[in-house]
């Protein structure tokens, strides 16, 4: 997604950011703020959080310049930061994420849907994913929207890989599942 | 692995972030952040070796501010009190320091009453042109009542030194008395030599002896 040339692009704003220049810190938050907000919303699901969590990133990640080594991209580097930050958000809202879908993925129906019989529209798939349990929720958005592999979700919820997996796939179902709900397709 | 959903989300991908934080969201951040270039040029900074710093230390400045306040406070009390001594020597600073109407409240309506009496009386004998009459006693009238002055001047500071105002007070009013009487005998004096001048006018070689 990032390429070399766009990490270049940044890295002048980054080293003037890292002298405390606020016009740079400014630019580089109106570069990223609107991104790293529909991160931080799909994992919290819930608007002040995902701003609270924005802010704490944002702080955190201007603070902590100096430890970017510039081997990603900055703005991927920064994606770590606002989840991890969602995350720990979340985690201290609920005290379960994933077990609890363990018990919720027996009542998700087996058979793989042919969707092609679905509307496809960004609002209700969008919408859809909103209305997924948190643990469903987060890997799925991880996975799918924020571009992360299994490996890296698993170490950010501090699972293994394959249950990333697993829990990816009954997500996908219980989505299609709302996705065909008669009071949500209208 | 590829199915319709994950081909859709990535196809349509800028399209699911459909939020925006508040714009305000950047003054708060920002009110957090740390201004490591704009505090080095703005504070200056008193540096007396690594562990003494007066723009950092917060708590060594405000006992600072404590201390010499302290030191004011104790200065400003050791002048007043090396001051205190000389004041009370001096009977004007007394008298400053005690208002007359606190010590005897009736003798400013006493000294106002007899001061338009005197006054009075005064003017009554102003209209005598004593040089006409005859009299240059007036010069020793005027030391009369310069000496009645200064005594009751002398009586008047006493009032704020001695506890026994009531008897310093009688004595202010005599004196007070005493001046209007000299004045009333004077202006008698002069009325009785008008008079007789008078007499002497209508019936000048008459009443020769009179006059004496």
């Amino acid at each position: 997604m990032e390429t070399l040339s766009y990490q270049d692009v940044n890295m002048g704003v980054v080293d003037r950011c890292r002298e405390g220049d606020n016009r740079a810190q400014y630019e580089l938050y109106k570069l990223y703020a609107k991104a790293m907000f529909n991160v931080s919303m799909r994992i919290t699901n819930d608007y002040a959080e995902a701003e609270d969590v924005l802010q704490e990133a944002f702080i955190s990640a201007f603070k902590n310049l100096h430890s970017y080594k510039a081997e990603a991209s900055f703005g991927s580097w920064l994606k770590k930061i606002v989840v991890n930050a969602a995350i720990n958000a979340i985690r201290k809202r609920r005290s379960e994420l994933v077990p609890m879908d363990e018990r919720l993925a027996g009542e998700v129906p087996d058979e793989i849907n042919n969707d092609e019989d679905t509307e496809w529209q960004v609002e209700k798939v969008r919408k859809a994913i909103q209305k997924l349990p948190d643990g469903y929720r987060i890997v799925l958005s991880l996975y799918l929207l924020e571009g992360f592999d299994h490996a890296e979700i698993g170490e950010i919820l501090g699972i293994t890989e394959s249950t990333s997996k697993s829990q990816f796939s009954r997500a996908k179902k219980k989505l299609l599942e709302i996705m065909r709900e008669p009071q949500f397709a209208a | 692995m590829k199915d319709r959903l994950e081909e859709f989300v990535s196809e349509n991908r800028e399209a699911f972030d459909v939020f925006e934080p508040r714009p305000e969201l950047w003054q708060e951040i920002c009110h957090e952040l740390p201004k490591a270039k704009k505090e080095t040029t703005r504070v200056i900074k008193f540096n007396f070796g690594d562990s003494f710093s007066l723009s950092g230390n917060l708590v060594f400045m405000r006992v600072a501010a404590a201390v010499v306040l302290l030191l004011g406070c104790a200065l400003t009390l050791v002048l007043m009190k090396l001051n205190a001594p000389d004041t009370n020597n001096t009977l004007a600073a007394a008298a400053e320091q005690a208002p007359l109407n606190r010590i005897a409240p009736e003798l400013v309506e006493v000294e106002a009453y007899y001061a338009s009496q005197i006054e009075a009386k005064k003017s009554q004998l102003s209209a005598y042109d004593l040089k006409v009459l005859g009299l240059d006693k007036d010069q020793e009238i005027d030391q009369e009542l310069e000496r009645l002055n200064t005594s009751y001047q002398q009586l008047k500071k006493e009032l704020y030194t001695t506890p026994n105002t009531d008897k310093v007070m009688d004595a202010m009013i005599q004196n007070l008395q005493i001046r209007i009487r000299v004045l009333s005998r004077q202006l008698e004096i002069l009325q009785k030599v008008e008079q007789l001048q008078k007499q002497q006018t209508s019936e000048p070689q008459k009443d020769e002896t009179a006059n004496v």
